[in-house]
């Protein structure tokens, strides 16, 4: 079993013993041991998986990394958090996910408007099954818990992943105010609602929303 | 060790009475006591013929000394300036030496004690024709700065640095965009992963390494940018 542990809050170390690992493409800093590095594509495996990425365009370029010793990961200085899967489901943006155990499926799901408020297009990726997955972000992030009663609402910029049963509906303040370029810069929102956890960072993408 | 580091990105040295230190030209951001600052012409020490080595190694980033003036004593042998040190938002790492060899590319080097001995080192020496082509695809260049001694270095990176031990038994392969520095008695290499897909754009991104081997450590940043 590959083990996840953070080196610092910006470095991933991956202790494997002839298992495999998926991981963002060209994120591997250092290694000992012996290595091997493999590119694969987001999306799926398979013929439908390829088709899913064409349509997508959720094209995340996905590497397999697979040896015995130790693989360090990191992007950009970007924070990491450890999320453990446990038969549920993680909706995260490509661009944030690092790494993953290769028992651990990747998949593509429709977001509908969110997505393109996001910039981010209207797909999204998903990880699901049993095991860890690393997912970075500008910035420490916050896990922030939603339940029946208290709904959440996010800011699409700072929104990067979401586990557990939630609904997502996009809703907008947009109002004469906007129009006329008197905006508070918070006109969209992504609001929640089931059970579940959300991962929020301390930074705002630009997106096309914040504009306005 | 006259380093302390404040936060992730400023570090404060103390510096005694007869002490001296090098630093980035530019890289104070604030300073107690009695301190002169003086552009270093020579980039560092040793005199002209080491000016002329760095100069034709390009390994010449502008350095100043910074020290206490003469004729001020502390008491009791107590630091009587501290400086604050920083640049550019860069994160700050921390090496103290005990008799060992740091290997640094001058621009990352921010500030060093005046009691280490600075030198330049060919690298393409190591490994013949693929040290060349190391140095090409690094954009690190042939040579790189060697401090030795007694003493410490503060060495920029961009995002945390994690710090790899190195032995005969695990040699350590480093991205050599993550690659900072490394110490100790250390060889390097290139080594590559090319087969067909890479040529043909399918790659994992994971391409070159540089493989390191022997015995000494290994700074590595979170970060695959340069600084």
């Amino acid at each position: 079993m590959a083990q996840f542990r953070l080196q610092g809050s910006k470095v991933l170390a991956v202790d494997m013993t002839g298992d495999a690992v998926k991981a963002k493409n060209g994120a591997m800093v250092a290694y000992d041991g012996q290595m091997a590095f493999k590119k694969m594509s987001g999306g799926g495996e398979g013929l439908r998986g390829m088709v899913t990425r064409r349509l997508t365009g959720e094209q995340m370029a996905v590497m397999e990394v697979k040896g015995h010793g130790t693989c360090y990961f990191a992007d950009r200085a970007s924070e990491i958090n450890l999320v453990r899967l446990q038969g549920e489901k993680l909706f995260v943006e490509a661009g944030n996910l690092l790494c993953t155990e290769a028992a651990l499926r990747t998949g593509t799901t429709f977001t509908g408007l969110r997505g393109a408020s996001q910039g981010n297009g209207l797909f999204t990726t998903t990880v699901e099954g049993s095991g860890q997955a690393a997912i970075t972000s500008h910035g420490t992030a916050v896990v922030l818990r939603v339940t029946k009663q208290y709904p959440l609402q996010v800011d699409p910029g700072a929104y990067i992943a979401h586990t557990g049963d939630l609904t997502q509906h996009f809703q907008s303040g947009v109002n004469f105010r906007s129009f006329i370029g008197e905006g508070s810069g918070e006109a969209f929102q992504i609001r929640f609602e089931g059970e579940g956890l959300v991962y929020v960072q301390p930074s705002e993408r630009n997106t096309v929303g914040g504009e306005v | 060790m006259p380093f302390t580091a404040l936060n992730s990105r400023i570090v404060e040295a103390r510096i005694g009475p007869g002490q001296r230190m090098f630093s980035q030209r530019g890289a104070m951001l604030a300073y107690r006591g009695e301190v002169s600052f003086t552009p270093n012409i020579q980039g560092g020490q040793g005199g002209i013929g080491s000016m002329i080595g760095r100069r034709v190694a390009n390994e010449a980033t502008p350095l100043m000394t910074v020290e206490v003036p003469q004729g001020i004593n502390g008491q009791g042998g107590a630091p009587i300036a501290t400086v604050m040190f920083g640049h550019g938002g860069h994160h700050v790492h921390v090496v103290d030496l005990t008799g060992e060899t740091l290997y640094v590319e001058a621009d990352r080097l921010l500030a060093f004690d005046g009691s280490l001995q600075q030198g330049t080192m060919f690298m393409g020496s190591q490994g013949g024709v693929m040290g060349m082509v190391r140095g090409q695809v690094t954009g690190q260049g042939l040579f790189t700065t060697t401090l030795k001694g007694v003493g410490s270095a503060a060495v920029m990176a961009h995002g945390g640095v994690i710090e790899l031990p190195i032995t005969p038994q695990r040699p350590v392969h480093v991205d050599p965009q993550a690659y900072v520095a490394h110490r100790g008695d250390v060889r390097n290499k290139l080594s590559t992963a090319l087969g067909w897909r890479d040529m043909v754009g399918r790659g994992s991104g994971e391409a070159f390494q540089l493989e390191l081997s022997g015995q000494g450590t290994v700074y590595v940043q979170a970060s695959e940018e340069k600084l």
